[in-house]
């Protein structure tokens, strides 16, 4: 069986890096990108199975960023992270194929367990 | 003209806001995750050794819980600051009056009044200015917070033939309500309050009250 690889995209460094370690603990694998670009060229290399990815980031954003990765590869599932009043985002982001979408600030174990559903369904579509 | 720029005003202000609300919510979830990091570190095996590790758990439970209740301000601030994107909406009256309790709140508390909601049971929309409708609701809450003080101020809503807004203070005596009732502010709120569809009552609810 596959390892489970996520990759974390949020233009917010400190918040990135710390959910990551945080995920590490619990003996995740998990890479960090810091803008769209930069995720999309982990998303080709590595192919990560699950991707956390905020919806408001400078230059590409999180739905340009998520069609990118669906037209990649398809199997990828992607959660988005929205703020408060960007719900709209969200639904629009479930509509291009997001496997969900959580409000932030994130609890990490609601996070871990769409991370899970999301390796599920990603195991299933294979 | 002047209506135009008002609005204008009001969605700049909005704008601003829901923006600063947005940045505070990222600094939050990186406290949020710092303090869950803390966490993990006194959860391994190896962190019994730690002599201050109860007070350092404490500490933090006392950090997540100021967290979730500045998530619940900002999230309410960024509510409030979309209010002017629409010059007229449809509005759920029990989700207003639970977001301005809390609003006001802090009002309420430097007069040692607590703020409570009794909600009507299915949504009661209104279709009128959401930005009109809170300023005239919360006046209301302030013409009455300046004739009281201590106790529980509570803002009930129900539907009978009109839409009705109770504010009913556990401790306010026969002079006080009279004295709310005889104040041109008061009438005047009312009156706001009655264009936009909603009927406000004051001090006992009425006997054969659909509250």
């Amino acid at each position: 069986m596959k390892e489970l690889k996520i990759l974390l995209v949020d233009d917010e460094h400190e918040f990135v890096t710390t959910l990551a370690e945080r995920l590490e603990i619990r003996n995740l694998s998990v890479s960090v990108a810091m803008d769209g670009e930069t995720a999309l060229g982990i998303v080709e290399k590595d192919l990560p199975q699950v991707i956390v990815l905020d919806v408001m980031m400078p230059g590409l954003n999180g739905l340009d960023v998520l069609e990118r990765i669906k037209s990649i590869d398809k199997r990828i599932q992607v959660i988005l992270l929205s703020g408060h009043g960007a719900t709209k985002d969200g639904i629009k982001g479930l509509k291009l194929g997001a496997f969900d979408f959580l409000i932030k600030p994130i609890d990490i174990d609601e996070l871990i367990i769409k991370i899970n559903e999301g390796w599920n369904k990603y195991c299933e579509s294979e | 003209m002047k209506v135009n720029n008002t609005q204008k005003e009001l969605v700049f202000f909005g704008k601003i806001t829901a923006s600063t609300t947005h940045e505070i919510k990222n600094v939050l979830a990186i406290i949020q995750q710092s303090s869950g990091l803390l966490e993990d570190f006194l959860d391994m095996p190896d962190s019994d050794d730690f002599k201050h590790k109860d007070r350092f758990i404490s500490t933090l439970d006392r950090i997540q819980t100021q967290i979730q209740r500045g998530i619940g301000i900002t999230s309410n601030l960024n509510h409030f600051a979309h209010s002017p994107d629409n010059e007229k909406s449809h509005i759920d009256l029990n989700e207003l009056i639970q977001q301005l309790s809390l609003l006001a709140s802090r009002f309420a508390k430097l007069k040692k009044v607590s703020l409570s909601t009794k909600l009507n049971e299915i949504p009661l929309n209104v279709y009128a200015n959401p930005v009109h409708l809170q300023m005239h609701i919360f006046n209301a809450i302030e013409i009455v917070l300046q004739h009281i003080e201590d106790g529980t101020l509570t803002l009930s809503l129900a539907q009978d033939k009109q839409i009705k807004l109770h504010l009913h203070h556990d401790l306010m005596t026969e002079d006080q309500l009279n004295d709310i009732l005889s104040s041109e502010e008061w009438v005047l709120v009312q009156k706001d309050l009655c264009r936009m569809g909603i009927e406000t009552g004051l001090g006992r609810i009425p006997k054969n009250s659909v509250f």
